[in-house]
């Protein structure tokens, strides 16, 4: 698996620090009790993921993930984080008891047969690699095949963010007070 | 291809998906909770981008892509409930919604 | 159908159409409505039984000429359809129309009419009268069917409707708890009959698979005519209150008087006497039997009238003569002489009846005092009652010209022909009648002559200037006159219409025929015993001449009944309920009883863990989706 030449150590060094860096900030997002920190950590996370796809030849999205997650989704958390104010709360807390215990065991449980089956190499589909052109993920490439193969996908995603702004609008404005 | 095998991505992407279902199971903060939601499909996208890579197959970035814009849809829609939430003075903790209790 | 087919439809239809008319009407007819629909059913039905009696008799006529004896047998059978039908066994619903039939349809819708006629006055007021009139209706449609029935089954049927009508009625005022007890006791005794009958009728369809009254003349083997026999002795021993299964009748006298009257003197308890008349050619294939029968009856006779000395109730004495009287029919029938026995159960409705209907009047008239010590020189103030009473007295100690003289004393002659045990019977039934004479004669004496007692002073009240209503005083008097002049009817061995009227079915062995030397010595002994036991009564108890004697063992033994309550008590009742307790205290109620609480309890815990799931937290409801989710991965990686 680990073929030893220069240019595949680097990409393994960058790939063991972003998936490192990855996994610390999903933690450190659940842990923080001020919920300021961990948006600042989502940031973390969401960057590390960039610099992942970059290495799976996903430039575009890689880009994407940065202008859109970090800089608008987060942006727009930290703001309304701002608005609502400090609260602070502990996780781990509250809930009857067997609350905690199940959730663990729970997400542990997924976690655990999706590692079983990834190491199983889910039944032989793992095995086989393509290689891919020097256009893969380029945006004129992600261009073509989103509006020629998936357009309609494309289409009812612009009707989505639509709605979901005007939802967002209405959501935010002030109640008519009754009079 | 370089580096890692796509496996390892995979599993990158299990434990992402498990720290944010273990985030909105365990954060009684309805914010946290939809950082977590975050998380869990930031998770799902690396498994897409991975296996689009290893089987050159288009579609899977292109689903990355429209996941990226839902989650922005959804996090503005629950964000405005957020918001509305905090304008009625309610309290923003999840188990205060508890009136399904048995 | 010919016409006396007609007749016997209709004598045992209307008493039932009369039920189901007062039951279907319900409270919506006035009280009285009821009381005489029920009336005009059972003298319709008494129309219909003169109907089936004139048609027999011209049979009658027509086939025997005259003859005597005349062998044919004669009856008309009626079908109106298969009922039972199972192989080769199949039971029609018939009757049959012959003469025994139409003797017992005669006796039971006449006497009974009388009987409810008189109901009407007796019972006026009461808050349920409909139900008793239903009930009582229904009593007659049942006596009806029992003595109608063309083949066992559908006597069996008869049967068990009247012990079912008998503690409808003794139950009848049903908040008393001693009148409840009563209807079970006699329905629980007569249960035990029942059970002895079947038996005997499953020997009969093991045999000859089938139950018609032909079947009784198969030649059964000597062990199976005596278990059959056995059986249905036992059946009748029950339904007639014969020792052993005698202790019920005295409590039934907590039924109305009518009732009283009518099951209990006249016609129920009688139908044991009609059971072996009929069945008396499987009887006579078991003769120790029979005689064992007669031995019965012997024995009931001695013993009711010893505790008949005793009573203090006007009702119970009157019971223990009922049931004295019938050990003598079966005396009578036991021996063979059939004719006997069915002569005897006619004059005994007569003044049976008569009997317990001015002991009605007596009681009804004293606000339903039945205390004898209270009763003293009613006669004063209530003549038509005395004298009606006493010629009813006079009936039953066998007085001539009075009908029993005429029905007892063939009875104790017809025993002295067959052997040493018909000597035994002869002297029961002499010493017998001594005993009726004392104790019928007592209970007048204490309670009609001489001077009106402060009890009677007070709370005699008459019924608008007559001592009851004419629906009470007009079948009194009826049957006063019967009691006196009904005897004429058979007068052996002058004249003896009645047995040769039976003698097509129910022929008399020879050996129960007495020869006409006995029955004049009888006839004169058995009377003048009678007219002692009244001399002595006399002597004891109006003119206290002589004192009681005081053996206070024999009285305890006889106010006890000879023990045998308490004998049924030990050896029935107490294990009953002892083991009934036990079960109860350790099966029922730590397993049964409290299986059903645990299962409950058991489900509201089980509920209350479930309930647990339900926090109401947004969390836990998202926890589920996870390790449902987890589950379902789980699941395809195994199926991979």
């Amino acid at each position: 698996m680990i073929a030893a030449s220069a240019g595949n150590v680097l990409v393994w060094i960058v790939w063991v620090v972003a998936a490192f860096s990855c996994l610390a900030a999903g933690v450190a997002v659940i842990s923080f009790s001020n919920p300021f920190y961990s948006a600042l950590a989502l940031i973390g996370n969401l960057a590390s993921l960039a610099v992942m796809y970059l290495l799976l030849s996903a430039e575009f999205v890689a880009a994407a993930q940065v202008l859109v997650y970090a800089g608008a989704v987060v942006v727009m958390f930290l703001f309304v984080i701002a608005y609502v104010g400090p609260r602070k709360e502990t996780p781990w807390s509250g809930g009857p008891s067997w609350q905690t215990f199940c959730a663990v065991a729970a997400a542990g449980a997924l976690l655990v047969e999706i590692v079983v089956a990834v190491g199983m190499q889910a039944n032989g589909s793992l095995s086989h690699e393509t290689e891919v052109g020097a256009d893969f993920g380029t945006p004129a490439w992600i261009g073509r095949v989103f509006l020629v193969d998936h357009l309609l996908a494309f289409e009812i995603t612009s009707v989505v963010l639509l709605v979901a702004a005007v939802g967002g609008v209405i959501l935010g404005s002030h109640t008519r007070r009754v009079a | 291809m370089l580096g890692p095998n796509v496996a390892w991505y995979v599993v990158i992407a299990a434990f992402l998906f498990g720290i944010g279902a273990l985030g909105v199971l365990i954060r009684r903060n309805m914010l946290v909770v939809l950082l977590s939601l975050e998380l869990m499909l930031n998770g799902g996208n690396l498994a897409l981008i991975a296996l689009s890579r290893h089987w050159h197959n288009g579609a899977g970035q292109i689903f990355a892509l429209t996941v990226m814009a839902i989650a922005a849809s959804e996090v503005c829609v629950g964000l405005g409930l957020v918001v509305a939430l905090n304008r009625r003075n309610l309290s923003l903790d999840v188990d205060t919604l508890s009136e399904l209790r048995g | 159908m010919t016409a006396m087919t007609y007749g016997a439809w209709l004598c045992l239809l209307a008493p039932l159409g009369g039920t189901i008319l007062i039951t279907l009407c319900g409270t919506r007819i006035p009280r009285v409505a009821a009381a005489w629909i029920a009336t005009t059913s059972v003298f319709v039905a008494f129309a219909g039984a003169i109907w089936a009696f004139l048609g027999v008799h011209a049979t009658h006529q027509a086939q025997c000429l005259g003859t005597l004896p005349c062998n044919l047998p004669r009856g008309e059978y009626t079908t109106a359809w298969t009922w039972l039908a199972a192989g080769h066994f199949s039971v029609p619903l018939q009757l049959l129309v012959d003469p025994l039939s139409t003797m017992m349809m005669l006796i039971v819708s006449g006497v009974g009419g009388l009987i409810v006629l008189y109901s009407i006055g007796y019972m006026d007021g009461d808050d349920e009268e409909r139900r008793y009139f239903a009930y009582i209706a229904f009593f007659v449609f049942s006596m009806l069917l029992l003595v109608e029935g063309g083949n066992l089954l559908m006597l069996l049927i008869g049967w068990g409707l009247v012990g079912l009508s008998s503690y409808l009625l003794i139950g009848f005022w049903h908040d008393r708890p001693s009148a409840v007890q009563a209807a079970k006791k006699a329905f629980v005794m007569n249960a035990f009959g029942d059970a002895t009958m079947a038996l005997a009728f499953f020997i009969i369809i093991a045999h000859t698979n089938s139950l018609s009254f032909s079947t009784l003349s198969f030649n059964f083997s000597s062990t199976q005519a005596n278990l059959i026999s056995l059986g249905l002795l036992g059946g009748a021993v029950a339904k007639s209150a014969q020792i052993p299964l005698q202790t019920w009748l005295p409590d039934a006298m907590e039924g109305p008087t009518p009732v009283s009257a009518l099951i209990h003197a006249a016609t129920m308890v009688t139908a044991g006497v009609y059971l072996i008349a009929r069945t008396h050619p499987v009887f006579e294939q078991a003769r120790t039997i029979e005689l064992i029968a007669a031995g019965t009856g012997a024995l009931t006779l001695l013993v009711a009238g010893l505790i008949a000395l005793v009573q203090t109730d006007i009702k119970r004495v009157i019971a223990y003569s009922t049931m004295s009287q019938i050990g003598y029919m079966f005396v009578g029938v036991g021996v063979g002489g059939y004719a006997n026995g069915m002569f005897h159960l006619m004059t005994h409705a007569f003044f049976k009846a008569l009997l317990f209907m001015t002991a009605g009047l007596a009681i009804h008239a004293l606000a339903n005092e039945q205390d004898i010590r209270k009763m003293r020189g009613l006669g004063r103030v209530m003549p038509f009652t005395k004298w009606c009473f006493l010629a009813g007295a006079l009936a039953l100690v066998g007085i001539p010209p009075f009908s029993g003289w005429f029905s007892k004393d063939p009875i104790i002659a017809s025993t002295l022909n067959i052997g040493w045990y018909g000597y035994v019977f002869y002297a029961c039934g002499i010493v017998g009648a001594f005993l009726t004479g004392l104790y019928t004669f007592r209970l007048w004496f204490l309670v009609f002559p001489g001077e009106p007692s402060p009890f009677v002073r007070e709370h005699y009240h008459d019924h608008h200037g007559r001592e009851g209503a004419w629906t009470m005083l007009l079948p009194v008097g009826i049957l006063a006159v019967l009691a006196t002049i009904g005897g004429w009817i058979q007068f052996p061995p002058h004249w003896d219409p009645i047995t040769k009227w039976l003698a097509p079915v129910a022929p008399s062995l020879p050996d129960a025929v007495a020869s006409t030397t006995q029955e004049t010595v009888t006839s004169i002994v058995s009377p003048l015993v009678g007219l002692a036991g009244i001399a002595i009564a006399w002597a004891v108890y109006s003119e206290r001449k002589i004192a009681i004697p005081a053996a206070p063992s024999v009285r305890r033994v006889l106010e006890n009944k000879f023990y045998f309550d308490w004998l049924y008590d030990r050896i029935f009742y107490e294990p009953a309920v002892w083991l009934a307790t036990f079960l109860r205290r350790e099966f029922e109620e730590p397993v049964v009883l409290q299986t059903g609480t645990d299962l409950g309890d058991a489900t509201i815990e089980t509920g209350g863990l479930v309930r647990r799931i339900q926090t109401g937290l947004l969390r836990t409801y998202v926890l589920f989706l996870a390790a449902g989710a987890a589950g379902v991965v789980l699941a395809f990686l195994i199926a991979k």
